[in-house]
């Protein structure tokens, strides 16, 4: 059967249901929790309403960024799963990461690769997002209590290097994550990939630095908007 | 049990509510992968997974840790696992909690300020589930709505304009360094012949000893 097909079967949107039920029940068990303590410690129940309310409005903005973005994932990976992944752990660019990673593992340049389009090699491309995804969840979900005493360890040096070094990190991934849609090893420079590569670099750097300092609520849809600017070269120049 | 709730119930409530949903929501996220597999007899030769597991490792592992830790400051106890489930951290949970902690005047540390933040990142989440939700109902119909140039440049294109916006986002910030960072793996891919994990084991690296060498220059320039 055909990989778009499988990939977008209703059995996957139920069995993908399953994990972002249990984040619902999870932030479900949390507001009543923080019902009991506020209670319990005699504080103004105004405050938690207040604070609730804060985060449903101000979460709106980068949502929309989401609900764009995972529009784009949908096709790239799928509905169900693009659903998953961006209900759970991980923002667009890291589940990408992860998709192209199993690709490459099974031998091809990236996702777009024509040749990727064989149900074991979805079959790795979905593991690898549910590994990746599980790193930081059995992290958190085993060493949380432990996390104050670590930090206060780790910060003891010098904090602002950590800074300096966490950003090095990230900018060191897309390096490479860009570089493999710069450049493939069956065609040589990728002339779609760059485009759409330098579209959205440079449309991001123009939102941030002109358009951003103007109108602040814009930097929630940067990333939308970069996108949307990067795929649309890429179409007219490729 | 009135006025015997304080901070040390609270973290310990929200440990027994945390741990066992993030293991568990770790757990069900195969669920599709295995059905696939089990339902179309295509399990992939295990090779196969445990490169993909060993790139994504290379590229994310350290943020498995670093994450967690960096965050736990502004998110605090629950904010942690609610925040690690259900993602989106830096664009949206952090924002939230930092915005509602300032909005109702709240000390860090206390429990006013572990029920503010947690509330808001509830709020963030339910917002979250309607937009990804919505995307899954309509975003489908929208995409088949869509001409076949444009799914096809989605499909095809949108991953190297995402992941190039990133890399923009961090260029505005250190132009110099991201510039120096891009060129170490073109540099290998056009020499050829170098593993994945290698290229990515060069450009993490190589990137922090640059960061590492503008860093110490800055401060003996500041000093």
């Amino acid at each position: 059967m055909d990989f778009t097909t499988v990939s977008n079967l209703p059995i996957f949107w139920a069995l993908a249901g399953v994990t972002i039920v249990i984040s619902a029940l999870q932030a479900y068990f949390y507001i009543r929790e923080a019902n009991i303590a506020t209670r319990e410690c005699n504080i103004n129940p105004e405050i938690p309403k207040q604070a609730f309310r804060i985060g449903l409005i101000s979460a709106i903005g980068p949502a929309l960024g989401v609900f764009i973005v995972m529009v784009g994932l949908m096709a790239a990976i799928g509905g169900p799963m693009a659903w998953l992944r961006l209900s759970i752990i991980g923002a667009a660019p890291t589940e990408l990461a992860a998709a192209t990673c199993g690709a490459q593992a099974c031998g091809m340049d990236n996702l777009a690769d024509p040749r990727f389009n064989e149900l074991w090699m979805l079959a790795v491309a979905w593991f690898g997002m549910a590994l990746n995804g599980a790193g930081w969840l059995v992290f958190t979900g085993l060493f949380t209590p432990g996390l104050e005493k670590l930090r206060d360890k780790l910060s003891g040096g010098d904090t602002s290097w950590l800074a300096a070094m966490s950003a090095a990190c990230s900018i060191g991934i897309f390096a490479y994550l860009n570089a493999n849609n710069i450049i493939t090893k069956t065609r040589g420079i990728n002339i779609g990939g760059t485009w759409a590569a330098l579209g959205g670099a440079v449309s991001m750097m123009i939102i941030g630095r002109v358009f951003v300092p103007k109108c602040p609520k814009l930097a929630e849809y940067s990333l939308g908007i970069a996108m949307i600017i990067g795929i649309a070269l890429a179409l007219m120049f490729a | 049990m009135a006025n015997n709730y304080d901070l040390s119930t609270w973290k310990k409530d929200c440990i027994k509510i945390g741990a066992p949903t993030n293991l568990l929501a770790a757990a069900t996220a195969f669920l599709p992968v295995l059905y696939l597999c089990m339902k179309y007899n295509c399990w992939p030769n295990i090779s196969y997974v445990l490169e993909a597991w060993l790139q994504t490792a290379l590229l994310f592992g350290a943020f498995y840790i670093v994450e967690p830790i960096s965050y736990y400051a502004s998110l605090g106890m629950a904010g942690t696992y609610l925040s690690f489930l259900s993602g989106n951290i830096g664009n949206m949970r952090v924002p939230c909690a930092a915005l509602a902690l300032d909005v109702t005047k709240s000390e860090a540390g206390t429990i006013q300020a572990e029920i503010v933040s947690t509330m808001a990142i509830c709020g963030s989440i339910i917002t979250n589930l309607i937009a990804t939700t919505a995307a899954a109902i309509c975003g489908a119909a929208v995409v088949a709505m869509l001409p076949e140039s444009i799914s096809l440049g989605l499909k095809v294109y949108a991953s190297a304009a995402i992941f190039g916006a990133t890399l923009g986002n961090f260029g505005l910030k250190q132009p110099k360094l991201a510039l120096c960072s891009l060129a170490i793996p073109v540099a290998c891919k056009l020499i050829g012949g170098m593993q994945a994990w290698l290229v990515i084991v060069l450009s993490v690296f190589g990137t922090v000893a640059i960061a590492r060498m503008m860093y110490t220059a800055g401060k003996k320039k500041a000093a």
